[in-house]
């Protein structure tokens, strides 16, 4: 065995890599027929505990069964998504990096107030369960009973009632369209911004603010504090029936819908891979309407809604050209 | 008040699921050792372990995660003290009177004092959450703008209490850090000093830039030595003396009272958190104190005073979330996250439907509380040993740790070079001695002061009358001024006993110089 000289273990390398630089080079295809054979990570760019963070977590195992490899959540929060989608998009277009995100309205954002680096088109939607809308909401314990009343109030005295919001935001938007067409002048009013949701909604259910227009999905564990006043939405939502439609205030607006909340991979990958394509929109959908996963996820009030790539994409691109048309009113 | 119904079946549920107090040990050595590393907080650490829990059972998860709160609530505190270099921002405050005692040959005493203050004034912040529950939940949501404003003003005051030689630099380095703390994007959505950089966008991140100020001076003050501490009699490790320290913890009640309601009061408010309530704590302290002088150079009052309010903050910050399913800050975010991932939703509903369930949660927080003295005393005869190593193979071993937990959570090169960009400033201010606190406390205090003061400004449209509507905010700067008049007059009248005194002195002397000076005359 002594006679294993420098030089054979020279060519002995040399070969290792020829076969590594082979497989390298093989047509993506032949890779994709086996796929996958490791872990996959699935990007979150939030912090622990938030919706997506949970989302991912409840939905894993249940995805896991599908694809057949375990996932790793790797979060990447920050910059309003900015940074974990720019993390994704740096990743190699292999099928071992999905997200788990709220596409919209931050993809848009990200692109139309931050100038991110990317273009919206540049991620591709596998299913978007969680639906969000915009809420417009008082204390329990307010003064206001209904929209016509703020309306009513707001067009008295534009500064009679205080609003709280979140700047540059889906509800933003709403709010300024809603009160544009009362023909109340935005520049009067008295808004307070809060940088986030979670703050508006505190100030909201503390009477803080009289009004607040916050995304509707994140009061309900408040519920029993505030009260409904109008939600952005065209039909009844299914997870807070008691909210009135805005359409119902005799206000004739035009809306955006909240966050849009789900899977996702970038635009590349779908592209390029067809094939992995394929395998994960099948194992989401299956994970999707997998009886057990629903009953979980219900428990953890997370959505499963099976729409599918192209109902998602649509979704997420309305909500995008929305955004850009309305680009003015977040400024 | 409390159900005792509840409080019966809460008790079956502690006793009947025994198992799951074997989490508690566990869950405190975790706490204590990564809130011990610079550059990992309090909600780190619990982030860390969340995915953990998922697989345990609701109540031995809840055990486990809110036994990490408790370690990591105390653990900062043993760098604070050995190395003047706070775990977390929670015990920054623990440094200014912890490390002088440390330097003095006092640190197992110190320890000892942090240690007990932290066990008595944590189940003090239990009690009390048990007695009130949903009152204090309802009192939080009031807390409006103007009352945090006013908070933010409080914790600014500490600055006077810092002391430096020059009043200018030291107001020159708080501004400095106040900007630094408005960095990013504002509640308005207006970007400032980001340069571009997005990962700015979120503003510059406390921990690795607070430790990058505090740690590079300290570490380059420490190079010059062979040890921590010189003398070499006072580097023992020794159980007695943090037994002493934390039997004199009892002398001062009245110093753990203010502390814990301190505590309780700002933990229990959505967005402050225990970073902050230690500083108004430890400023409180020391303008009350009789001895006022003497903090800063290792009086263990102030210790005392930081340890308790981080401690109680866990029970108020419990409170808010069990009542409101809201989080207080950053650890009961995580908390809440692991509710859910068991399909418990916190909030009124849970407190109506569950209330044994919140009921055995708060007792074995208790519990936690006491096991916490056992395990803790072990952690710091352990730790103190530091103490015996020269700083050469020290040194380094902080350097590369805390650059690692700035890297190890987030995974991005943001924190080691947020780390070093702040290091580089924290050695120019110390070598042009501006005060670097004073920058800390900026930094920790500015985004919050400047969020409170437009969002008062909005809600108010600019009208400084609205005060007046806002009886909360109006209480808590009148009890400010007080309290400030108080010590002004205390401190006049002690100048004036002074200055007459020293005259009485002087007549004496002179007395004195003439009985002695007359005989030879005459």
């Amino acid at each position: 065995m002594t006679d294993f000289t420098r030089r054979d273990a020279f060519k002995i390398s040399a070969g290792g890599l020829a076969a590594v630089s082979g497989m390298v080079a093989m047509p993506s295809i032949l890779r994709a027929a086996s796929y996958p054979t490791r872990p996959i990570n699935v990007i979150v760019p939030f912090a622990t505990g938030g919706y997506n963070d949970r989302l991912s977590r409840a939905f894993m195992p249940y995805l896991e069964k599908e694809l057949g490899q375990p996932l790793v959540i790797v979060n990447k929060p920050g910059a309003g998504t900015q940074l974990g989608n720019s993390y994704a998009l740096n990743q190699p277009a292999d099928g071992y990096s999905i997200m788990c995100t709220s596409a919209a309205p931050y993809i848009p954002l990200t692109v139309l107030l931050q100038n991110a680096p990317y273009k919206v088109e540049d991620f591709s939607m596998l299913n978007l369960p969680s639906r969000d809308y915009t809420l417009a909401a008082t204390s329990s314990d307010g003064p206001v009973k209904t929209f016509a009343e703020v309306i009513e109030k707001l067009k008295k005295d534009p500064s009679s009632l205080s609003i709280g919001v979140q700047p540059a935001s889906a509800d933003y938007a709403n709010m300024v369209l809603a009160f544009q067409a009362a023909e109340i002048d935005p520049s009067k009013l008295r808004i307070v911004t809060y940088d986030g949701g979670g703050p508006a909604r505190n100030a909201t259910a503390g009477a803080q603010v009289d009004v607040g227009f916050v995304g509707g999905e994140g009061f309900l564990p408040l519920k029993t504090k505030i009260r409904p006043l109008a939600i952005f939405a065209a039909e009844t939502v299914e997870w807070y029936p008691d909210a009135p439609l805005i359409g119902a205030s005799g206000l004739k607006t035009d809306f955006v819908e909240g966050s849009q909340r789900g899977w996702a991979i970038t635009t590349k990958l779908r592209n390029e891979q067809p094939e992995i394509y394929k395998t994960l929109v099948t194992a989401v959908e299956k994970a999707s309407k997998n009886p057990k996963a629903i009953e979980t996820l219900k428990l953890q009030e997370l959505a499963t809604t099976w729409y599918g790539p192209e109902a998602s994409d649509k979704a997420y691109l309305d909500n995008a050209a929305k955004m850009a048309k309305y680009v003015n009113l977040l400024k | 008040m409390i159900d005792i119904s509840a409080f019966h079946e809460a008790l079956g549920i502690l006793f009947s699921s025994i198992s799951a107090w074997g989490w508690i040990v566990p869950g405190l050595i975790i706490g204590l050792v990564f809130a011990a590393i610079p550059g990992i907080s309090i909600t780190m650490a619990m982030a860390i372990v969340l995915p953990m829990s998922l697989y345990m059972d609701f109540f031995p998860a809840m055990v486990f995660l809110t036994s990490v709160y408790t370690g990591a609530g105390f653990g900062g505190s043993v760098p604070a003290i050995l190395m003047n270099i706070p775990g977390t921002p929670s015990s920054f405050a623990t440094t200014f009177d912890g490390y002088a005692m440390s330097q003095k040959g006092e640190h197992n005493e110190a320890l000892g004092y942090a240690l007990f203050a932290s066990t008595l004034c944590g189940i003090f912040g239990y009690v009390l959450l048990l007695l009130v529950l949903e009152p204090l939940a309802d009192i939080v949501l009031r807390i409006g703008p103007v009352e945090m404003f006013a908070v933010a003003i409080w914790g600014m005051m500490l600055l006077g209490s810092l002391g430096s030689t020059y009043i200018s630099r030291g107001l020159l380095a708080a501004a400095l850090g106040i900007l630094l703390g408005t960095v990013g994007m504002n509640t308005a959505g207006f970007t400032r000093g980001t340069l571009g950089v997005p990962e700015l966008l979120d503003g510059i991140a406390p921990i690795p830039a607070m430790i990058g100020l505090l740690a590079a001076s300290q570490l380059l003050s420490l190079a010059g030595r062979d040890y921590i501490i010189e003398a070499e009699g006072a580097r023992e490790v020794s159980l007695r003396r943090i037994l002493k320290g934390c039997w004199g913890t009892l002398k001062y009640p009245g110093v753990l009272l203010r502390g814990s309601i301190i505590g309780v009061v700002i933990g229990a408010v959505p967005g402050v958190g225990s970073s902050i309530s230690n500083l108004i704590s430890y400023a409180e302290t020391k303008r009350t104190a009789k001895d006022s002088a003497t903090f800063g150079k290792g009086n263990p009052k102030g210790v005392i005073a930081a340890e308790s309010a981080v401690a109680s903050g866990e029970g108020g910050s419990m409170a808010t979330m069990l009542a409101l399913g809201i989080p207080g800050g950053g650890a009961t975010a995580i908390l809440i996250a692991a509710f859910m991932m068991h399909n418990v939703v916190p909030g009124p509903s849970f407190i109506d439907t569950q209330k044994p369930m919140a009921y055995a949660i708060i007792l074995n927080n208790m519990v936690q509380a006491v096991v916490l003295l056992v395990v803790g005393i072990g952690f710091i005869y352990a730790a103190t040993n530091v103490m015996k190593v020269r700083t050469r193979y020290v040194l380094p071993a902080i350097l590369v740790v805390a650059t690692l937990g700035t890297y190890a959570v987030t995974g991005e090169a943001a924190g080691p070079i947020t780390l070093f960009v702040f290091a580089m400033l924290g050695f120019a201010l110390n070598r042009y001695e501006y005060p670097v606190p004073a920058v800390v406390v900026g930094i920790l205090l500015g985004r919050m002061l400047e969020t409170e003061f437009l969002r008062s400004y909005q809600l108010s449209a600019g009208n400084p009358l609205y005060v007046l509507e806002r009886p909360g905010a109006m209480a808590i700067f009148a009890v400010m001024f007080i309290s400030l008049a108080m010590t002004a007059w205390g401190k006049r009248k002690q100048n004036k006993a002074e200055a007459a005194e020293a005259a009485l002195l002087r007549l004496r002397h002179d007395a004195d110089a003439h009985a002695h000076t007359t005989p030879s005359k005459g």
